[in-house]
């Protein structure tokens, strides 16, 4: 940040000569990096359930014949041939949940591989403390304010200016992004632009943009913004056709998930985007087969399977995963769903996955193996997965300064190098 | 530069981004000081104290109210602030019936919860108590009173959509949050929990003592009394929930008894002996031990600390100070949480006084106070209007978790903010919005120049001439065609300036 005009200075400068007709300054891509260095690793894609998903019903240990007793109502059905209303057998040991079918090929292609019981070794049953935990990357530490992938992009050896370097899909920021480098949180890319008299547009831009050149403490935060509408101006939504013939729900999350992929093509900067499904705490009446949980792995599996087919060559340069604040406790309750419970799971979705593979040591079901009030073991920090992530998808050797004091991470051997 | 609202400013400040452009050199420590939250400085309009005591009633004014308008001023100006603060604490006294006479055709408004859910359509609830509660922001003259309305109904939020919430929220607006507004905080929390709504939300009407459910006893802890640094550990949660077991709701199956009402289901309940926070229930006190609990609560010091510090967040900043909180504190164990007498220390306190400019507009009162000063209009049911709030990330009673919508400006400071803030600004302006009508010409008729224009404009939507700078460029952009052609867009740039986003 030397002697280089930063971004925003730029944006100062073209915002009072009017200037917002010039290209952004970071295109063509990466114009003020420096020389030869661009970021190196891939795209990363974050999809935070929030609300803490039933891992034990999402990926099933079908041969453990406790998890049958634990859950005499809830429990799925175990994997026979022929039926699609059982579970669907990955090693034997573990399974699908059916509404999780998409994903049944993409682990067979060895694109998807889960962690199970993984966790924040913080105890919480608090959502809100154990999601900030999670996306600070601090479990039990609440006095860093910044996100582990706000630390990653701060730390990482390149510089790359782009308004979209960090997006928070959903049009809210998400706390993992916190952190000093900006971020575009985004509804959807052919909303972003500036309405009112259309005759007059320009010179409305031109005249707000003045306005946000004073000295007000909104200023950088509106310069972002028009140098984002400029950018995702030069996508065309409209006549967008998947590739590999994929198709996407029509969901919240489908439809944010198709944008990630169009802004992936585009290139126009991206290294992060992040986005949130709602509605897994299900402690009541969370469905078997059918029903509210059911609902939510469908349009998960449906939506991260099209995106996958959809980035064709580009999935080698993408790394998905799914986060979840912790898991359910281990036996249903009286309402037909589960409490909070401790250890999770997650998946990764990505061209450079060792699929194929239900990753972490599996702590069991009996009694003596459950943690606190009943809940599965985490035996996989949250943080040795992420750190894997980040060292050989994301190209950032500085693993100590996204999770500080947390040098001695276990490398669990999901992800192929570089 | 140092305390504006720049993410990398901010942390550029706090030494963060320097030890982090030294990249793998550094071992960043865990104990780094930072704020909760990044502030805004403090406005350079206004801020140098002591203020003026027309700034001050101006701020004043802009903080507890949805926007001020000329009627505001004007009756605050003629009787005096203090004066004013007074007649606000005091809605009882206040005339209400152009507000009411709105009201009245919303018809879920006056009907039993049963009745709500055997309406032919679902949603007809929903929208109509957000129709009323946006209604009462724009129109109602006990401003005061609709800002700590929505002040707790975001401190004991219930996520609308979920469950039968969607009818039973109207019942808890009206008999929990708005009757104890500026009433003891005891009280309040009483109200909610036996309010079948929140019930519902955090899930306690379906436990039981073979399956107690933990959740409402979690969060009546951590967000709704103590706080999550109370002190209380998950062996009181747990306590906590044995404690409430058979708090619950009529069910709208049963045919013996008014459905969607509180119950308290003897049979349900864990009759045991129990221990929260060190208080202990003895065995047999059935519906009794809850109350124990709550009336312990409700008087905790940690309480009164988290009530405090979210009040002052509300009214003086987003980091606000720590000298502020013990006052508040102070006020709250002395008074039995008296909200009203919170309220009056905290807007006659010094912190108040100096914290001109640092509380961003969130969505709906950037939303509500464009309305206001617009003096906008309904053509038809406000429920077009809900698509930009909704938009904008801040509709009423549609925030899922618990904690209700934050209060601090770092959240809302996003690119997609502003530009859902510019477009609401420009479109309402326009005209473009659909189900509101606004006059502009009348608000400008005296205007003889781009001058008078932008002046009359200013005065009109933020109470005062806007400074030198921005006021030339708007005079520039109006000089350049006819005034009448260019007054929509400069009304529209007004309300989407810096200047308008402070509350």
């Amino acid at each position: 940040m030397t002697t280089k005009l930063s971004r925003r200075d730029f944006l100062k400068l073209s915002a009072t000569l009017g200037g917002f007709a010039l290209t952004p300054s970071w295109m063509p891509r990466m114009s003020f990096a420096p020389q030869g260095v661009e970021p190196a690793g891939d795209i990363l894609v974050v999809v935070f359930l929030r609300g803490a998903m039933d891992g034990l019903n999402a990926v099933i240990p079908h041969a453990e014949s406790r998890y049958y007793e634990l859950r005499p109502t809830l429990a799925i059905p175990e994997p026979q041939t022929g039926n699609d209303q059982s579970a669907i057998d990955l090693d034997g040991f573990f399974s699908l949940h059916p509404s999780l079918r998409p994903l049944k090929d993409l682990w067979d292609e060895s694109a998807l591989a889960i962690i199970h019981a993984v966790g924040s070794p913080d105890s919480t049953h608090s959502h809100f403390d154990a999601q900030d935990y999670m996306e600070r990357g601090t479990p039990g530490e609440k006095n860093l304010t910044t996100g582990w992938i706000g630390r990653h992009l701060q730390s990482a050896p390149w510089l790359n200016e782009s308004p979209f370097r960090a997006i928070g899909m959903g049009g809210i920021m998400q706390a993992s992004l916190r952190g000093p480098i900006p971020v575009t949180t985004l509804t959807s890319i052919e909303d972003f632009h500036l309405q009112g008299r259309t005759n007059n547009l320009a010179q409305l831009q031109q005249n707000m943009a003045s306005l946000y050149s004073l000295g007000s403490n909104f200023d950088s935060i509106a310069a972002e913004t028009f140098s984002a509408m400029n950018a995702l101006s030069q996508i065309d939504t409209s006549t967008y056709t998947p590739e590999g013939e994929a198709t996407y729900p029509e969901t919240d999350f489908g439809m944010a998930l198709q944008q990630v992929a169009q802004i992936a093509k585009a290139e126009i900067g991206m290294e992060v985007a992040s986005i949130d499904i709602g509605g897994w705490d299900t402690h009541n009446q969370q469905g078997v087969l059918d029903g509210t949980m059911p609902a939510l792995l469908s349009g998960l599996a449906s939506a991260i399977s099209a995106f996958y087919r959809d980035l064709g060559e580009r999935a080698k340069r993408v790394t998905l995963i799914t986060m979840s604040e912790f898991g359910r406790r281990t036996y249903e309750n009286g309402s037909g769903g589960t409490d909070h419970g401790h250890g999770n799971l997650m998946f990764i979705l990505g061209g450079n996955v060792n699929g194929g593979k239900v990753y972490g040591e599996w702590p069991g079901l009996s009694a003596e193996n459950l943690y606190g009030p009943g809940d599965l073991a985490v035996t996989t920090d949250f943080r040795d997965v992420l750190s894997e992530v980040l060292l050989k998808r994301l190209a950032n050797p500085n693993q100590q300064n996204v999770f500080p004091n947390y040098a001695n991470w276990k490398d669990l051997g999901i992800l192929k190098n570089g | 530069m140092s305390s504006k609202l720049s993410r990398r400013d901010f942390f550029k400040a706090s030494g963060i981004l320097a030890a982090g452009m030294a990249l793998a050199a550094c071992q960043p420590s865990l104990a780094e000081a930072e704020p909760a939250y990044p502030t805004l400085a403090p406005d350079p309009g206004s801020a140098s104290p002591p203020l003026t005591d027309e700034a001050l009633l101006l701020h004043t004014l802009k903080r507890i109210s949805f926007g001020v308008t000329p009627a505001m001023l004007a009756r605050a100006r003629s009787i005096g602030l203090d004066a004013y603060i007074e007649e606000q604490l005091f809605p009882e006294n206040h005339d209400n019936s152009e507000v009411e006479n709105l009201l009245s055709n919303l018809k879920t408004l006056t009907m039993t919860a049963k009745e709500r859910l055997d309406l032919e359509k679902d949603a007809q609830s929903i929208q109509e108590l957000i129709g009323a509660t946006l209604l009462q922001q724009w129109k109602s003259p006990s401003q005061l009173y609709e800002v700590m309305v929505d002040f707790w109904t975001n401190h004991f939020n219930i996520y609308i959509v979920k469950n039968q919430c969607r009818v039973l929220k109207t019942d808890d607006d009206q008999a929990v949050i708005r009757p104890y507004a500026l009433g003891k905080f005891g009280e309040l929390l009483s109200a909610s929990a036996h309010s079948p709504a929140m019930l519902v939300y955090l899930d306690q009407a379906t436990s039981t003592r073979r399956a107690p459910n933990e959740n409402y006893a979690r969060e009546l802890l951590e967000l709704h009394t103590v706080g999550v640094d109370g002190g209380y550990s998950h062996e009181d949660v747990v306590e906590l929930a044995r404690t409430l077991t058979g708090w619950s709701v009529t069910g709208f199956r049963d045919r013996n008894q008014e459905p969607g009402q509180f119950s308290f289901r003897r049979q349900a309940h864990d009759d045991g002996q129990k221990q929260v926070l060190g208080t202990v229930v003895p065995a047999g006190g059935g519906i009794e031990d809850g109350e124990i609990i709550l009336d312990m609560l409700a008087q905790h010091p940690m309480t009164a600390r988290f009530i405090s510090t979210k009040l002052a967040r509300r009214f003086v900043a987003d980091d606000p100070p720590a000298s502020l909180i013990e006052k508040l504190s102070q006020v709250f164990l002395s008074t039995a949480g008296d909200t009203r007498e919170m309220l009056r220390t905290l807007l006659h306190s010094d912190e108040f006084k100096a914290s001109a400019g640092q509380k961003m507009k969130r969505p709906l009162e950037f939303f509500i106070s464009a309305l206001r000063v617009t003096d906008a209009k309904i053509q038809r049911t406000p429920r077009a209007l809900t698509t930009y709030l909704r938009q904008m990330g801040q509709m009423p009673f549609f925030w899922s978790p618990p904690t209700g919508y934050p209060d601090y400006a770092a959240w809302w400071a996003t690119t997609s903010g502003m530009l859902n803030r510019w477009n609401f600004a420009l479109l309402l302006t326009a005209g473009e919005v659909p189900g509101v009508a606004i006059n502009l010409s009348t608000l400008t008729a005296d205007a003889a120049s781009a001058q008078d224009l932008v002046d009359l404009l200013s005065i009109r939507f933020l109470s005062k001439k806007l400074p030198s700078d921005a006021r030339d460029i708007l005079i520039d952009f109006a000089s350049t065609g006819s005034l009448d052609k260019n007054l929509p867009d400069i009304a529209g740039l007004i309300l989407g300036s810096p200047h308008f986003q402070v509350r």
